[in-house]
């Protein structure tokens, strides 16, 4: 409770960008098989596409040598806002291979300049 | 090949109409909020997840999500070591372990939970 008035996570989900963040999903092992990737990008693809029309997708995947930023993290950049929002009424909450999938709004400036974090 | 395995595989999603509930953690998060306090949010909601599986007991996920089993490993009086439920408990408890020390090295005035204990090292 104290992380919730400390930063004001109730302040609900904002405004809608294109670009959602799809939180809690993967954990660094599932990211590290590649069938198993291909699978999770696969089924995020195909659900999103249920709710609007999707641009592109990024998922980070961890690496040996270095730190990668946004690792764990699913980013999907849907063609408007409106869609981008009706996909996070739709996802926020349900169930991800025993996981409860958490969403954000996420920049579309940092999303096009590659930063994902 | 590969268009097998994709007419096999199930989705990982879950229910459209059966959206879980966690007392005090939204699922929808603001924008503004930096990258360490959202992970840290997401760390403890995961533990929160975790902690809960070992408290209710239900550790073994449904049949389309496990992996295959390992050979059976039996005791001296023939009960099994590694069944089903104690290797997906022991799995959960290692992911407590590494969230707890995950959630302590980020927040220092972090409390482990009442039922959780540090593992002590084994002595002989």
């Amino acid at each position: 409770a104290s992380l919730m008035s400390s930063n004001g996570l109730g302040g609900g989900p904002g405004e809608a960008t294109r670009v959602l963040q799809l939180l809690n999903m993967v954990s660094e092992e599932e990211l590290q098989d590649d069938e198993e990737y291909e699978d999770i990008c696969e089924d995020v693809k195909e659900e999103c596409r249920k709710y609007a029309p999707v641009i592109s997708i990024k998922v980070p995947r961890p690496s040996k040598e270095h730190r990668v930023p946004g690792v764990g993290k699913i980013f999907v950049e849907f063609e408007t806002a409106e869609g981008c929002a009706a996909a996070a009424r739709a996802l926020g909450g349900r169930k991800f291979a025993s996981r409860t999938v958490v969403v954000s709004y996420y920049s579309e400036a940092k999303y096009t300049d590659a930063v994902l974090e | 090949d590969d268009s097998e395995r994709k007419r096999r595989r199930k989705s990982r999603w879950g229910d459209e109409d059966s959206k879980v509930f966690l007392p005090g953690m939204p699922t929808a998060l603001p924008p503004n909020l930096t990258p360490a306090e959202q992970e840290l949010f997401i760390i403890q909601l995961r533990l929160e997840e975790v902690n809960r599986k070992l408290r209710t007991g239900e550790v073994v996920p449904p049949e389309h999500e496990r992996s295959p089993s390992p050979p059976p490993i039996y005791d001296r009086d023939g009960s099994r070591l590694n069944s089903r439920e104690k290797r997906y408990r022991l799995k959960l408890e290692d992911e407590r372990q590494k969230l707890v020390d995950e959630v302590t090295r980020r927040d220092p005035s972090y409390r482990p939970p009442m039922d959780y204990r540090k593992p002590t090292k084994y002595k002989e």
